[in-house]
Parts: C-alpha cells; sequence; structure tokens
C-alpha cells in the first residue's frame, strides 16, 4: 500500500487521538501495581506441634492474617486441646495430622508454624522450605551450630521466609525500650547485662497416655517420658540455653547490636539428680560480646524470688525488663528506689499472663511472682499475635521480619556455646 | 457560540478528563479490590460506605445516616464501586464518555449532598474547612465542563464509535484538522 506522507501523518494523528487515554491507564496500572493495595486473602497456615507453645500461638493467630488450614502432632491428646483453643477463639475445627510430611502434601498451605520439640525444628523447616512454604519457627532455632547454618541457607536458597520465634521482639514494652531509651543513648554506655530466669520446682511434667496402645517408638522416642520431657534430655534439648536464654540473649543482641562472641558456663543437675534428667536444672552462663561486654545469664530451679528479667546496666542508667511486661528505668547514681519507674504503658492489660507458654515461670511449681500481676504493663500475649500477624506481613506483603534468620542465628549460636562450656567447663568462642 | 476549541484548549479537556477518570477509576479499583493487603503489612477490610453515611452532614443527613442500617448495603456498596471503576474507565479511555461523564456527576451529586457543608466549620473527617463548595462540588464542575465540550469527539474511543454514526461531530480525519 501506498500512502502519501500527509496520509501517514494523518492515519498517525488519528491513531494517537483514538488511543489518548491508553498512557494514562498504563500510568495508573502502573502506579497501583507498585504502590496500590496487594491481591491476597489471609496466609494458609498449618501448625505443626501443638503443645503448650504452639497452642498459645495458635490461639493468637488473628485471622485477618491467616487462616488456620490444619494442625499436626503426634499426640491425639495435644490435637484434642488445640480443637479446644480453635473453639475458644470461634473458629473451626480443621483436619488433623500425626505426619507433618502428609499435612504439607496434602493441604494447599502457604506456610507453617513450627512449635515442635528442638530437635526437629530443622529438618521440618528445612523440607518445608524445599516444598514452597514460608516457615515461623519456634526458638531455639536449631539444636547445633550446622543445623541453624542449614536453616539460613535454606531460607537463602529457596527464598522463603523464615522467621525465627523470638516474640520478645514485637513486644511493645522492649521496642519502646530500644527506640526511647537504648537507642536514645539514655543508659549511657552498657557493659554490663544481667538475664535471670529463676524457678522453684522441676521442669519435669507429667501426663498420661493418650491411649493404652500409644507406642512413642513410632515416633523414634523409646518411652513417652521422653516424648513429654523432651527438654530434659540432650538428644532432643539444650535445656535452659534454648528454652529460656534464647529469648534474652536475642534482645541482648538487639540491644547491643552485636552477637556474642565467646561463652564461659558452669552448672549441673544439682536438685532434681533422682529424675534422670540430663541437662543442667542450674545453669550460670557468662556471654562475652565486642567491645568488652558481657551478658551472665543465670537460671536455677531452686528458688523463684527473682523471677525473670533482663537488666542492662549503663554508665547513666539502668534499664530493667520484668517479666515481659514491666519496664523501670533508673538513673545512675540516684538513690535505689528513688529512679525513674516507667511503665511503658502502650496497651491495655488482659488476661492471664502466665497461661502462655512452655518456659514460663509460672509453669515451675513455684509460680510467677510478678507475671501475672495487675501492673499496669502490657499483654504479655499482644508480641505472639504481633509475631505470627508480622510473620504473615512478610509473607503476603515482603514486610520486614523482625527476627529473621540472621537474628535468630546469633542468639542460637550464643546459646549452643553456653550450653556447650557447661558441657566442657571451658571457655567456648564463637566463631564467626 | 462557538465551543469548538483549539488545539491546545482540547489537550487541556483531555487531561482534565484523564485526571477526573483516573480519581473515579482507582477509587473504584480499590473498593473492589478484596481480599488485599496494605504495602505495610495489614490486611484492608472489605469497603464499606457505612461509616461514611452514618457521618453525612447537612440538610439530607438522616436520609443517608439511614442507609448505613438497610440490610441492602452491602449491594449498594457493590454497586458503587463498580460504578466509579466504570465511569472512570469511561473518562479514561473516552469510551461512551458522555454516559460516563453523566454517571461522574449523579456520583459526586451524592457525595455533595450527603456531605453538604453548610456549618463552614471543621467537620471531623473533612480534609479542610468548607462553605457550601467543597472539592465534590468543584470535581463535578470539571465534569461538567468535560461533558459539555463533548471531549468523546476530541480523543478516545468514542472515535470509532463515531465514525459508526451519523451525527454532527466531525469525523477522524477532520478533527485532526
Amino acid at each position: 500500500m501506498n500512502l502519501t506522507p500527509e496520509q501517514q501523518e494523518l492515519g498517525r494523528r488519528n491513531f494517537l487521538r483514538v488511543l489518548a487515554g491508553t498512557p494514562g491507564i498504563a500510568a495508573l496500572g502502573v502506579a497501583a501495581a507498585t504502590k496500590g493495595p496487594l491481591r491476597g486473602g489471609p496466609v494458609r497456615l498449618g501448625f505443626i506441634g501443638l503443645g503448650g507453645q504452639g497452642r498459645v500461638l495458635l490461639e493468637q493467630t488473628d485471622p485477618r492474617y491467616a487462616d488456620v488450614v490444619a494442625l499436626c502432632d503426634i499426640n491425639p491428646l495435644q490435637l484434642q486441646k488445640a480443637d479446644a483453643s480453635l473453639a475458644k477463639t470461634a473458629r473451626p475445627a480443621v483436619k488433623h495430622y500425626a505426619d507433618w510430611k502428609e499435612m504439607i502434601q496434602k493441604e494447599r498451605l502457604e506456610g507453617v508454624v513450627i512449635a515442635s520439640p528442638l530437635f526437629t525444628h530443622t529438618d521440618v523447616a528445612v523440607a518445608c522450605m524445599e516444598a514452597g512454604l514460608h516457615v515461623l519457627c519456634e526458638k531455639m532455632m536449631g539444636i547445633d551450630d550446622a543445623s541453624c547454618r542449614r536453616m539460613a541457607e535454606a531460607a537463602r536458597r529457596t527464598g522463603r521466609v523464615l522467621e525465627i520465634g523470638h516474640q520478645r521482639y514485637y513486644n511493645p514494652v522492649y521496642q519502646a525500650s530500644y527506640a526511647g531509651i537504648v537507642k536514645a543513648g539514655l543508659l549511657g554506655e552498657v557493659y554490663h547485662a544481667r538475664l535471670v530466669w529463676h524457678r522453684n520446682g522441676s521442669w519435669r511434667r507429667k501426663a498420661e497416655l493418650p491411649s493404652p496402645d500409644y507406642d512413642p517408638a513410632q515416633w523414634g522416642y523409646p518411652t513417652y517420658d521422653h516424648l513429654i520431657n523432651w527438654r530434659l534430655y540432650k538428644q532432643y534439648s539444650r535445656g535452659h540455653m534454648a528454652e529460656l536464654a534464647s529469648h534474652m540473649v536475642a534482645i541482648t543482641d538487639w540491644f547491643f547490636g552485636a552477637h556474642a562472641v565467646a561463652a564461659i558456663g558452669s552448672g549441673g543437675v544439682y536438685r532434681f539428680k533422682d529424675e534422670g534428667r540430663e541437662v543442667p536444672d542450674h545453669t550460670y552462663v557468662t556471654l562475652e560480646y565486642p567491645g568488652g561486654r558481657d551478658a551472665v545469664f543465670t537460671s536455677i530451679e531452686s528458688n523463684a524470688f527473682d523471677n525473670y528479667y533482663e537488666a542492662y546496666y549503663g554508665t547513666k542508667g539502668t534499664l530493667i525488663l520484668k517479666g515481659e511486661v514491666e519496664a523501670y528505668l533508673f538513673e545512675e547514681g540516684a538513690a535505689a528506689g528513688a529512679g525513674k519507674a516507667t511503665g511503658v504503658a502502650v496497651a491495655p492489660k488482659a488476661g492471664p499472663a502466665g497461661s502462655a507458654s512452655e518456659s514460663r515461670a509460672a509453669d515451675a511449681a513455684g509460680a510467677g511472682r510478678g507475671v501475672g500481676a495487675a501492673s499496669g504493663g502490657v499483654d504479655r500475649l499482644v508480641s505472639y499475635r504481633l509475631e505470627v500477624s508480622g510473620f504473615c506481613s512478610a509473607v503476603r506483603t515482603g514486610a520486614e521480619l523482625k527476627c529473621g534468620p540472621e537474628r535468630g542465628l546469633g542468639s542460637a549460636r550464643a546459646c549452643i556455646a553456653g550450653f556447650d562450656a557447661i558441657e566442657k567447663k571451658a571457655r567456648v568462642e564463637i566463631k564467626a | 457560540m462557538d465551543l469548538t476549541p483549539n488545539r491546545t484548549q482540547e489537550t487541556a479537556l483531555i487531561v482534565l478528563r484523564t485526571l477526573v477518570g483516573w480519581h473515579f477509576l482507582y477509587e473504584g479499583f480499590a473498593k473492589t479490590l478484596w481480599p488485599a493487603w496494605s504495602r505495610d503489612g495489614a490486611p484492608l477490610a472489605r469497603f464499606s460506605s457505612a461509616g461514611y453515611l452514618r457521618s453525612s452532614t447537612g440538610p439530607f443527613a438522616d436520609l443517608f445516616r439511614g442507609l448505613a442500617d438497610v440490610s441492602w448495603l452491602p449491594w449498594l456498596d457493590h454497586l458503587m464501586a463498580w460504578s466509579l471503576l466504570l465511569v472512570g474507565l469511561g473518562l479514561m479511555l473516552g469510551l461512551f464518555t458522555q454516559l460516563a461523564c453523566a454517571g461522574a456527576l449523579a456520583l459526586l451529586a451524592l457525595f455533595y449532598l450527603s456531605w453538604l457543608p453548610t456549618r463552614g466549620v471543621y467537620e471531623p473527617g473533612a480534609e479542610g474547612n468548607y462553605l457550601l463548595v467543597n472539592k465534590n462540588l468543584i470535581e463535578a464542575a470539571a465534569v461538567a465542563v468535560v461533558l459539555v465540550f463533548r471531549t468523546g469527539r476530541i480523543a478516545g474511543l468514542d472515535l470509532l464509535r463515531g465514525r459508526e454514526r451519523a451525527q454532527p461531530a466531525p469525523p477522524v480525519a477532520e478533527a485532526t484538522r
């Protein structure tokens, strides 16, 4: 076809006039795709491990953020309790599994919440990530250094979200303390932190067999005692360091802006010698940080007077974070008791704080002094709720995690080194 | 009166139509997109006009407030969202432009009447201080300009429709001048 230059110009103009709205539509499309809302519903979650900690996370899962699709536990009694948790929060019952592999294969999941015993974390988390699922894994990250690194590497390789469940990162008291006190420099230079988790009573639990023919051996446990008291045996657990210290060390890493470089420890089974437990019932570990700083963690099962707290001693002031719900700031030089005590009351308190976790002071025979006291602090359970919601936000929108693999790894390595230091009765260096 | 605009005026009219269309289209898109999450990681609630209606002001406030509690409000919300979306699409593409302008005027009239600023003081939820004239009314005036200049004959997909009809509007070739 031969068109004159005039015809070509006319045709071009006609074309542009007819499609005059197209650039605007395209621009709006780009703007909406990059800045507008993201399509997507609640994240479809499966839960693996429905012991006390798993059920707290289950109850604190906000239905606006996540749909609980399936539950998995090798213990039918825990699944029954989980059903009650769902009912308590007005959510429908969901399908049960005993085998997590079957669950992730059969259910259309986007993510899993892992709250199984420590020694299982790595295998389950890595397999889930390799199956394309995002993972919120309870603390501590893994049972040893290599396991933790395997998890971090799997997250990098698969591009899946991996969050480690140090819920204090989401706790409004800790966030306010970090932003308003630590980061603001109100403590001056902090060389020493004291991390205390003292209880009075045995960690051992007693539970009935789910059924007379229940065989724990099918899940790799020689006895039912091993299954329910896995925290007490070294093949499954790292004792106080994993279950208690890791939370406090994670926060200390955050406040210090560094990870520990060495651990010195002592401790042992001093009180409950006749129970057959393997992990210490008294733990004393000093973690060395760069710059001459240290954090001293103690956990005893013979006196609950101190209960649990983190204290940061600076050249200008002292910050005490007590029971996850209260914060106190004392100016250096002021008489004891005359310092500024800040409630950091950022949310109304509700519910019994002691009802939450496997590792709560209230679980010990001595019960937690002050843990559930109506002291004007925040509801400790809020941090669990925010943690699960934050994980879902990261899955759906790419929002930044508060405790991703790097933070989880740093805290875990320090606690593993602390456990090893007790075992070896030696100073253990944590190599980069 | 000669309403035939020159090229610069035509361009200004099309830009005005596009901007109003963008506003409507995105409002409709955001209201129909559900379930959805905000960029900062929070799930968004499904659109409902109930809150807006309950906060109505002006002489027709009772009427609009009453609508907030009707059982068919979800249908009304759907209708509103899709109306916004279709009107916006029509204005941006220049397709059924006159109809889209009429729809835009109708919607803006509803918005204006439901939040008629008669008190002249800051109302909670408003962006500023208004007395009788607010942004809804100004946008309605802009749409009226787009309507009376029959911008569908200047640019947009209506030009393709126009060629198939016998009408006084200039054909595409002429329209380019």
